[in-house]
Protein backbone atom coordinates (compact mmCIF):
# COMPACT_ATOMS: atom_id res chain seq x y z
CA UNK A 1 0.00 0.00 0.00
CA UNK A 2 2.94 2.49 0.95
CA UNK A 3 4.71 1.54 -2.19
CA UNK A 4 1.83 2.33 -4.30
CA UNK A 5 1.38 5.87 -2.23
CA UNK A 6 4.90 6.91 -3.10
CA UNK A 7 4.56 5.58 -6.56
CA UNK A 8 1.54 7.77 -7.23
CA UNK A 9 2.90 10.65 -5.43
CA UNK A 10 6.15 10.34 -8.33
CA UNK A 11 4.01 9.75 -10.57
CA UNK A 12 2.64 13.07 -10.02
CA UNK A 13 5.66 14.66 -9.41
CA UNK A 14 7.11 13.63 -12.18
CA UNK A 15 3.89 14.20 -14.51
CA UNK A 16 4.85 15.04 -18.14
CA UNK A 17 8.34 15.77 -18.22
CA UNK A 18 9.14 12.53 -17.03
CA UNK A 19 6.68 10.13 -18.20
CA UNK A 20 9.42 7.02 -19.29
CA UNK A 21 10.77 6.72 -15.96
CA UNK A 22 6.96 6.60 -14.31
CA UNK A 23 6.40 4.03 -17.03
CA UNK A 24 9.43 2.14 -16.06
CA UNK A 25 8.24 2.62 -12.11
CA UNK A 26 4.45 1.19 -13.14
CA UNK A 27 6.30 -1.59 -14.91
CA UNK A 28 8.01 -2.71 -11.69
CA UNK A 29 6.38 -6.25 -10.30
CA UNK A 30 4.12 -4.85 -7.28
CA UNK A 31 6.16 -6.07 -3.88
CA UNK A 32 8.20 -8.51 -5.93
CA UNK A 33 6.31 -11.15 -3.89
CA UNK A 34 7.33 -14.86 -4.35
CA UNK A 35 9.21 -15.66 -7.41
CA UNK A 36 7.03 -18.40 -9.29
CA UNK A 37 3.97 -19.11 -6.75
CA UNK A 38 0.70 -17.74 -8.85
CA UNK A 39 -0.75 -14.73 -6.56
CA UNK A 40 -4.90 -14.45 -6.64
CA UNK A 41 -5.61 -10.75 -6.26
CA UNK A 42 -9.02 -9.21 -5.97
CA UNK A 43 -10.52 -6.61 -7.23
CA UNK A 44 -13.86 -5.32 -5.56
CA UNK A 45 -16.25 -3.43 -7.52
CA UNK A 46 -18.21 -0.95 -5.13
CA UNK A 47 -20.09 2.18 -6.11
CA UNK A 48 -19.85 1.96 -10.28
CA UNK A 49 -15.88 2.21 -9.04
CA UNK A 50 -13.00 -0.93 -9.69
CA UNK A 51 -11.29 -0.96 -6.59
CA UNK A 52 -8.18 -0.47 -7.12
CA UNK A 53 -8.58 0.52 -10.56
CA UNK A 54 -5.20 -0.50 -12.47
CA UNK A 55 -4.03 -3.84 -11.37
CA UNK A 56 -0.38 -5.54 -12.65
CA UNK A 57 -0.22 -9.27 -11.86
CA UNK A 58 2.37 -12.09 -13.33
CA UNK A 59 1.39 -14.33 -16.23
CA UNK A 60 -0.14 -17.12 -14.07
CA UNK A 61 -2.02 -15.21 -11.32
CA UNK A 62 -5.70 -14.98 -10.69
CA UNK A 63 -8.00 -12.17 -10.58
CA UNK A 64 -11.18 -11.98 -8.80
CA UNK A 65 -13.70 -9.07 -9.61
CA UNK A 66 -16.53 -9.26 -6.62
CA UNK A 67 -19.92 -7.33 -7.49
CA UNK A 68 -20.52 -5.39 -4.14
CA UNK A 69 -23.30 -2.78 -6.40
CA UNK A 70 -26.89 -3.73 -5.77
CA UNK A 71 -27.10 -4.62 -9.42
CA UNK A 72 -24.63 -6.20 -12.39
CA UNK A 73 -21.66 -5.04 -13.62
CA UNK A 74 -18.88 -6.76 -16.34
CA UNK A 75 -15.45 -6.75 -16.38
CA UNK A 76 -15.26 -6.78 -20.15
CA UNK A 77 -11.68 -5.77 -22.28
CA UNK A 78 -13.30 -6.51 -25.83
CA UNK A 79 -11.98 -9.24 -27.62
CA UNK A 80 -9.83 -10.36 -24.75
CA UNK A 81 -11.74 -11.39 -21.78
CA UNK A 82 -15.93 -10.93 -20.66
CA UNK A 83 -16.94 -11.94 -17.28
CA UNK A 84 -20.97 -10.98 -18.80
CA UNK A 85 -22.74 -10.28 -16.01
CA UNK A 86 -21.97 -10.57 -12.73
CA UNK A 87 -24.78 -10.55 -10.51
CA UNK A 88 -25.25 -8.50 -7.58
CA UNK A 89 -22.84 -9.92 -4.73
CA UNK A 90 -20.94 -12.28 -6.95
CA UNK A 91 -17.90 -12.44 -8.47
CA UNK A 92 -16.18 -13.76 -11.39
CA UNK A 93 -12.70 -15.30 -11.50
CA UNK A 94 -9.82 -14.72 -14.78
CA UNK A 95 -6.73 -16.29 -15.00
CA UNK A 96 -4.36 -14.67 -16.41
CA UNK A 97 -2.50 -16.10 -19.11
CA UNK A 98 -0.71 -13.74 -21.59
CA UNK A 99 1.37 -10.77 -20.80
CA UNK A 100 -0.32 -7.05 -21.72
CA UNK A 101 -1.33 -4.33 -20.88
CA UNK A 102 -5.83 -4.47 -20.86
CA UNK A 103 -8.16 -1.96 -20.56
CA UNK A 104 -11.64 -3.33 -19.18
CA UNK A 105 -14.78 -1.69 -18.83
CA UNK A 106 -18.85 -2.47 -17.48
CA UNK A 107 -20.82 -2.63 -20.78
CA UNK A 108 -23.43 -1.99 -18.39
CA UNK A 109 -22.14 0.96 -17.10
CA UNK A 110 -19.35 1.61 -20.14
CA UNK A 111 -18.03 5.10 -17.41
CA UNK A 112 -16.69 2.37 -16.00
CA UNK A 113 -13.12 1.91 -16.69
CA UNK A 114 -10.40 -0.32 -15.30
CA UNK A 115 -6.73 -1.46 -16.38
CA UNK A 116 -4.68 -5.08 -15.91
CA UNK A 117 -1.54 -5.49 -17.08
CA UNK A 118 -0.06 -8.89 -16.79
CA UNK A 119 3.82 -9.09 -17.28
CA UNK B 1 -42.46 15.76 -25.25
CA UNK B 2 -41.72 18.96 -24.38
CA UNK B 3 -44.89 18.34 -21.99
CA UNK B 4 -43.22 15.41 -20.63
CA UNK B 5 -39.92 17.54 -19.95
CA UNK B 6 -42.16 19.95 -18.49
CA UNK B 7 -43.67 17.54 -15.87
CA UNK B 8 -40.32 15.77 -14.74
CA UNK B 9 -38.71 19.45 -14.51
CA UNK B 10 -41.65 20.86 -12.03
CA UNK B 11 -41.60 17.15 -9.72
CA UNK B 12 -38.29 17.51 -8.84
CA UNK B 13 -38.51 21.42 -8.50
CA UNK B 14 -40.45 20.65 -5.65
CA UNK B 15 -37.82 18.39 -4.75
CA UNK B 16 -34.93 21.21 -5.33
CA UNK B 17 -37.08 24.29 -4.40
CA UNK B 18 -38.36 22.69 -1.13
CA UNK B 19 -34.46 23.11 0.24
CA UNK B 20 -34.80 26.62 1.06
CA UNK B 21 -38.62 26.48 2.27
CA UNK B 22 -38.38 22.59 3.70
CA UNK B 23 -35.50 20.43 3.59
CA UNK B 24 -37.19 16.40 3.77
CA UNK B 25 -36.53 14.73 5.99
CA UNK B 26 -35.10 11.17 6.05
CA UNK B 27 -38.50 8.89 6.39
CA UNK B 28 -39.30 11.70 3.16
CA UNK B 29 -36.23 11.32 1.39
CA UNK B 30 -36.49 7.74 1.71
CA UNK B 31 -39.98 7.41 -0.06
CA UNK B 32 -38.18 10.40 -3.09
CA UNK B 33 -35.37 7.41 -3.58
CA UNK B 34 -38.15 4.61 -3.88
CA UNK B 35 -40.37 6.87 -5.67
CA UNK B 36 -38.07 7.79 -8.40
CA UNK B 37 -36.44 4.47 -8.28
CA UNK B 38 -39.80 2.94 -8.92
CA UNK B 39 -41.56 5.44 -11.74
CA UNK B 40 -38.58 4.59 -14.02
CA UNK B 41 -38.98 0.64 -13.01
CA UNK B 42 -42.38 1.13 -14.72
CA UNK B 43 -41.07 2.88 -17.91
CA UNK B 44 -38.53 0.32 -18.56
CA UNK B 45 -40.63 -2.65 -17.95
CA UNK B 46 -42.84 -1.11 -20.90
CA UNK B 47 -39.89 -0.61 -22.79
CA UNK B 48 -38.47 -4.06 -22.55
CA UNK B 49 -42.28 -4.79 -24.42
CA UNK B 50 -42.88 -1.84 -26.57
CA UNK B 51 -39.31 -0.47 -27.62
CA UNK B 52 -39.21 -1.34 -31.52
CA UNK B 53 -34.96 -1.74 -30.97
CA UNK B 54 -32.91 -4.22 -29.22
CA UNK B 55 -30.82 -0.95 -27.85
CA UNK B 56 -34.10 0.43 -26.56
CA UNK B 57 -35.61 -2.92 -24.65
CA UNK B 58 -31.98 -3.76 -23.50
CA UNK B 59 -32.25 -0.17 -21.98
CA UNK B 60 -35.57 -0.86 -20.86
CA UNK B 61 -34.60 -4.19 -19.04
CA UNK B 62 -31.27 -2.17 -17.52
CA UNK B 63 -33.59 0.08 -15.87
CA UNK B 64 -35.33 -2.08 -14.52
CA UNK B 65 -32.76 -4.55 -13.03
CA UNK B 66 -30.36 -1.37 -11.93
CA UNK B 67 -33.43 0.26 -10.50
CA UNK B 68 -35.19 -2.40 -8.76
CA UNK B 69 -31.52 -3.67 -7.07
CA UNK B 70 -31.45 0.13 -5.67
CA UNK B 71 -34.80 -0.13 -3.81
CA UNK B 72 -33.87 -3.62 -3.00
CA UNK B 73 -30.90 -2.22 -0.69
CA UNK B 74 -32.91 1.42 -0.19
CA UNK B 75 -36.19 -0.82 1.79
CA UNK B 76 -32.93 -3.26 3.10
CA UNK B 77 -31.63 -0.04 4.51
CA UNK B 78 -34.84 1.37 6.37
CA UNK B 79 -35.79 -1.78 7.54
CA UNK B 80 -32.60 -2.00 8.92
CA UNK B 81 -33.38 1.89 10.68
CA UNK B 82 -36.62 0.87 11.57
CA UNK B 83 -37.50 4.39 9.47
CA UNK B 84 -41.11 4.38 7.62
CA UNK B 85 -40.70 6.03 4.59
CA UNK B 86 -43.14 9.32 4.45
CA UNK B 87 -45.14 10.00 1.39
CA UNK B 88 -44.59 13.78 0.42
CA UNK B 89 -45.40 16.20 -2.26
CA UNK B 90 -42.28 15.22 -4.13
CA UNK B 91 -42.79 11.91 -4.46
CA UNK B 92 -46.27 12.19 -5.32
CA UNK B 93 -45.82 14.57 -8.14
CA UNK B 94 -42.78 11.89 -8.97
CA UNK B 95 -45.49 9.52 -8.92
CA UNK B 96 -48.30 11.67 -11.07
CA UNK B 97 -45.25 12.71 -13.73
CA UNK B 98 -44.10 8.72 -14.23
CA UNK B 99 -47.90 7.82 -14.05
CA UNK B 100 -48.59 10.42 -17.10
CA UNK B 101 -45.08 9.41 -19.12
CA UNK B 102 -46.53 5.58 -19.19
CA UNK B 103 -49.81 6.89 -20.14
CA UNK B 104 -48.25 8.74 -23.07
CA UNK B 105 -45.82 6.23 -24.16
CA UNK B 106 -48.97 3.73 -24.13
CA UNK B 107 -50.37 5.88 -27.13
CA UNK B 108 -46.71 5.64 -29.64
CA UNK B 109 -45.28 2.87 -31.41
CA UNK B 110 -42.29 2.01 -33.07
CA UNK B 111 -39.73 4.76 -33.50
CA UNK B 112 -42.11 7.40 -31.54
CA UNK B 113 -42.35 4.98 -28.98
CA UNK B 114 -38.45 5.01 -29.08
CA UNK B 115 -38.19 8.11 -28.94
CA UNK B 116 -40.30 9.75 -26.88
CA UNK B 117 -38.75 7.10 -24.09
CA UNK B 118 -35.69 7.48 -24.17
CA UNK B 119 -35.72 11.50 -24.36
CA UNK B 120 -37.77 11.15 -21.20
CA UNK B 121 -34.75 8.83 -19.79
CA UNK B 122 -32.36 11.40 -20.79
CA UNK B 123 -34.66 14.54 -18.95
CA UNK B 124 -35.50 12.50 -15.65
CA UNK B 125 -32.43 10.92 -15.09
CA UNK B 126 -30.96 14.53 -15.37
CA UNK B 127 -33.97 15.95 -12.99
CA UNK B 128 -33.03 13.30 -10.65
CA UNK B 129 -29.39 13.66 -10.44
CA UNK B 130 -30.32 17.22 -9.89
CA UNK B 131 -32.35 16.43 -6.67
CA UNK B 132 -29.70 14.04 -5.65
CA UNK B 133 -26.91 16.97 -6.13
CA UNK B 134 -29.04 19.79 -4.47
CA UNK B 135 -31.59 18.25 -1.92
CA UNK B 136 -31.45 15.20 -0.68
CA UNK B 137 -27.66 14.66 -0.54
CA UNK B 138 -27.53 17.83 1.35
CA UNK B 139 -30.68 16.92 3.51
CA UNK B 140 -29.92 13.61 4.84
CA UNK B 141 -29.23 12.91 8.17
CA UNK B 142 -28.62 9.70 8.64
CA UNK B 143 -24.98 9.05 7.26
CA UNK B 144 -26.20 4.82 5.91
CA UNK B 145 -28.74 7.10 4.09
CA UNK B 146 -26.42 9.80 2.61
CA UNK B 147 -23.73 6.40 1.85
CA UNK B 148 -26.49 4.69 -0.27
CA UNK B 149 -27.85 7.74 -2.44
CA UNK B 150 -23.75 8.67 -3.10
CA UNK B 151 -23.30 4.90 -3.72
CA UNK B 152 -25.87 4.79 -6.36
CA UNK B 153 -25.62 8.31 -7.92
CA UNK B 154 -22.80 6.69 -10.48
CA UNK B 155 -25.31 4.45 -11.74
CA UNK B 156 -27.65 7.47 -12.43
CA UNK B 157 -25.12 9.30 -13.80
CA UNK B 158 -24.09 6.04 -16.48
CA UNK B 159 -27.94 5.77 -17.21
CA UNK B 160 -27.77 9.84 -18.55
CA UNK B 161 -25.12 9.08 -20.79
CA UNK B 162 -26.37 5.56 -22.09
CA UNK B 163 -29.48 7.24 -22.78
CA UNK B 164 -28.12 10.55 -24.48
CA UNK B 165 -26.26 7.72 -26.76
CA UNK B 166 -28.78 6.25 -27.49
CA UNK B 167 -31.13 9.54 -28.30
CA UNK B 168 -28.03 10.61 -30.73
CA UNK B 169 -28.35 7.86 -32.39
CA UNK B 170 -31.77 8.45 -33.13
Amino acid sequence: MRTRTLRFALALVCAGALLPSVAVFAAEPAGAASAAKPATHRVVIDGLKYEPEALTVRRGDTIVWTNKDPFPHTVTATGKFDSHDIAANGSWKYVARTAGDYAYICTLHPNMKGTLRVE
Amino acid sequence: MKKIGIVVASALFLAAGGVAAQAPNDAQIAHIVVTANQVDIDAGKLAEKMGSTKAVKDFGKQMVTDHSGVNKQAVALVTKLKVTPEDNPTSQSLKSGGQENVKNLKTLKGKAFDKAYIDHEVAYHQQVLDAVDKTLLPSAKNEELKALITKVRPAFVAHLEHAKMLQSKM
